[in-house]
């Protein structure tokens, strides 16, 4: 049907996710990818089609043809998650957030949520993220908050969460290729439990 | 299931070779000229400063420089060297030498003794920063080394703990670690870490050279009291002797409590010693490096820290046909393992 490049971070492992968009989508030649380094490679192989958020779509110049909305938006709420006391934006020294964009651009998209003072530890996977309260490494990690019940589920520690007030756009999907509107065709009938672990609840 | 001894002495060298994969590097012959370069790239940024990668040739490795020149290759020149066998310091040497570099990456227990020496010949002169990975139990400030900074390559016990607790449904309170009296210091830091987790640490101490019952001793006593057992990458404990004799026959006889150990080549569903593997995820810990040579960079090349960092991203291996024998799973388990062995 076509090639579908998918660069999102999930709450499970990547083997899982590749096997979960394989089930959910028959018929599509699926790639995830969950590093920066790596989709930027697999984006030189010319896939159909694109899904991921469209703040990395903007940043390689994509545009979406097809958005994810939950709730009937089409952004996002972000967290940010402490251990202890609960911690505020714009006063938050050090903050750990999934690497997007690479180093300048997760920079710049971490410091547009969380203020202009906060230095930025970055990593490739969300279950990276508790390790970095776990060692206090950082005063607190940013993540979309629909996940912060996975961080507690996983640890002991006494977490505490804010939620921001600016919010991030749902993945969405960028046609780059001659099968990529068959693909668009594909991802909006995709199973309802697949696009959940994306944060979607449809497809328009 | 167990292995006869006979059999299992037969495939422990591999196992063990790869078990201590941080300290043993490759054999092999490398000049220290153009030939023992392995990869090179190269800045479109005008005036970029070189950052010399010493390395031996494996697939951990090759990992490692992925993460690191995906970071670090707009900014910098990197230039990996291949280091093996006898001539690490004149490799290393000669490097530098030629290279000029702003700073060194440097990969595994022998480049870092290579570099060790190398420092040690030229006692006024000033060296470049450095930062080391994949050296077994690099703690604090590396003391051998001047100007150097470092990642820790073994997996925190917190982490291991939080990721055992994804995959088993049982509670994990206590985990029961066999040690000798040299890395005392080291469990108890892993311990006073393990415990933001509520996590207790059992410890047995045995001897410095201890013999296949002291192992058996130890982990029958362990097991009587803890949740899991955690083996440490300890090449004095994980002989192929000891393997056989004393932690196979320890490890294999109820009570059973899962053991997480922390080499992938111990998951092995015919094997059945290590119910789970936690490892650095490599390429990530290439990522994690080249964060703190760009930190060293944004300190004007002065190191900014010494001590060393803990690595914060790891990969998974269950061997599911002991856990599903032996343990309750949860219902999620498997997806939150990267690597699924079963027979």
């Amino acid at each position: 049907m076509g090639r579908l490049l998918v660069y999102l971070h999930v709450a499970v492992k990547q083997r899982a996710f590749q096997s979960l968009l394989g089930a959910g989508l028959p018929g599509v030649d699926t790639t995830a990818v969950g590093r920066a380094g790596d989709f930027e490679r697999a984006l030189q192989d010319a896939p159909d089609a694109v899904l991921t958020l469209p703040v990395v779509l903007a940043a390689n110049g994509l545009s979406p043809s097809l958005r994810g909305f939950a709730r009937g938006s089409q952004e996002e709420r972000y967290a940010l998650v402490g251990a202890g006391a609960a911690p505020e934006a714009g006063k938050v020294a050090s903050v750990g957030a999934l690497d997007l964009l690479g180093r300048e651009g997760t920079n710049r998209f971490v410091k547009r949520l969380v203020g202009a003072q906060a230095r930025v530890e970055r990593v490739t996977k969300i279950e990276d993220l508790l390790p970095l309260l776990q060692i206090q490494r950082v005063d607190a990690v940013l993540l979309p908050a629909r996940l912060v019940a996975e961080l507690r589920a996983a640890s002991r520690l006494t977490l505490a969460e804010r939620e921001l007030d600016l919010t991030v756009g749902l993945p969405a999907v960028a046609n780059t290729g001659p099968g990529g509107a068959a693909l668009l065709g594909a991802i909006g009938k995709m199973p309802r439990d697949v696009s959940k672990l994306l944060g979607v609840e449809e497809w328009r | 299931m167990a292995l006869t001894r006979r059999s299992f002495i037969a495939g422990v060298p591999a196992l063990a070779g790869a078990a201590l994969g941080c300290s043993s590097g490759q054999e092999e012959r490398a000049g220290a000229g153009r030939d023992a370069v392995l990869f090179s790239t190269h800045s479109s940024k005008p005036g970029s400063k070189s950052i010399l990668v010493c390395m031996p040739e494996t697939r951990q490795t090759s990992e490692v420089w992925r993460g690191l020149s995906d970071e670090l290759s707009r900014e910098l020149e990197l230039i990996a060297l291949r280091i093996g066998g006898e001539d690490a310091s004149a490799t290393i040497a000669r490097g530098i030498e030629r290279y000029r570099p702003a700073g060194l990456v440097l990969m595994n227990n022998p480049t870092v003794d290579g570099y060790r020496r190398v420092q040690a010949s030229a006692q006024q002169t000033a060296f470049p920063p450095s930062v080391i990975v994949m050296s077994s139990f690099l703690e604090g400030k590396p003391a051998h080394l001047r100007a150097a900074t470092g990642i820790s390559y073994e997996v925190p016990l917190i982490t291991v703990v939080t990721n055992l607790r994804k995959l088993i449904a049982t509670p994990i309170d206590r985990i029961g670690v066999v040690h000798r009296s040299s890395l005392s210091g080291f469990v108890r830091r892993q311990a006073a870490l393990a415990h933001r987790e509520q996590t207790a640490v059992v410890r047995e101490e045995v001897s410095p050279k201890p013999n296949a019952s002291e192992i058996k001793r130890a982990l029958r006593r362990l097991k009587q009291r803890c949740d899991a057992i955690w083996v440490l990458n300890d090449d004095r404990l994980l002989t192929p002797r000891l393997l056989a004799d004393g932690w196979l026959h320890g490890l294999n006889e109820p009570p059973w409590v899962p053991t997480i150990v922390g080499a992938a080549s111990l998951v092995s569903p015919s094997q059945s010693f290590g119910t789970f593997a936690v490892l650095p995820d490599h390429t990530a810990l290439g990522t994690q490096a080249a964060n703190l040579v760009l930190d060293i960079a944004d300190n004007d090349w002065q190191l900014p820290s010494a001590t060393a960092q803990l690595p914060l991203s790891t990969t998974t291996t269950v061997d599911l046909t002991q856990a599903k024998e032996r343990f309750l799973l949860r219902p999620s388990a498997l997806a939150q393992v990267d690597k699924v062995l079963e027979r």
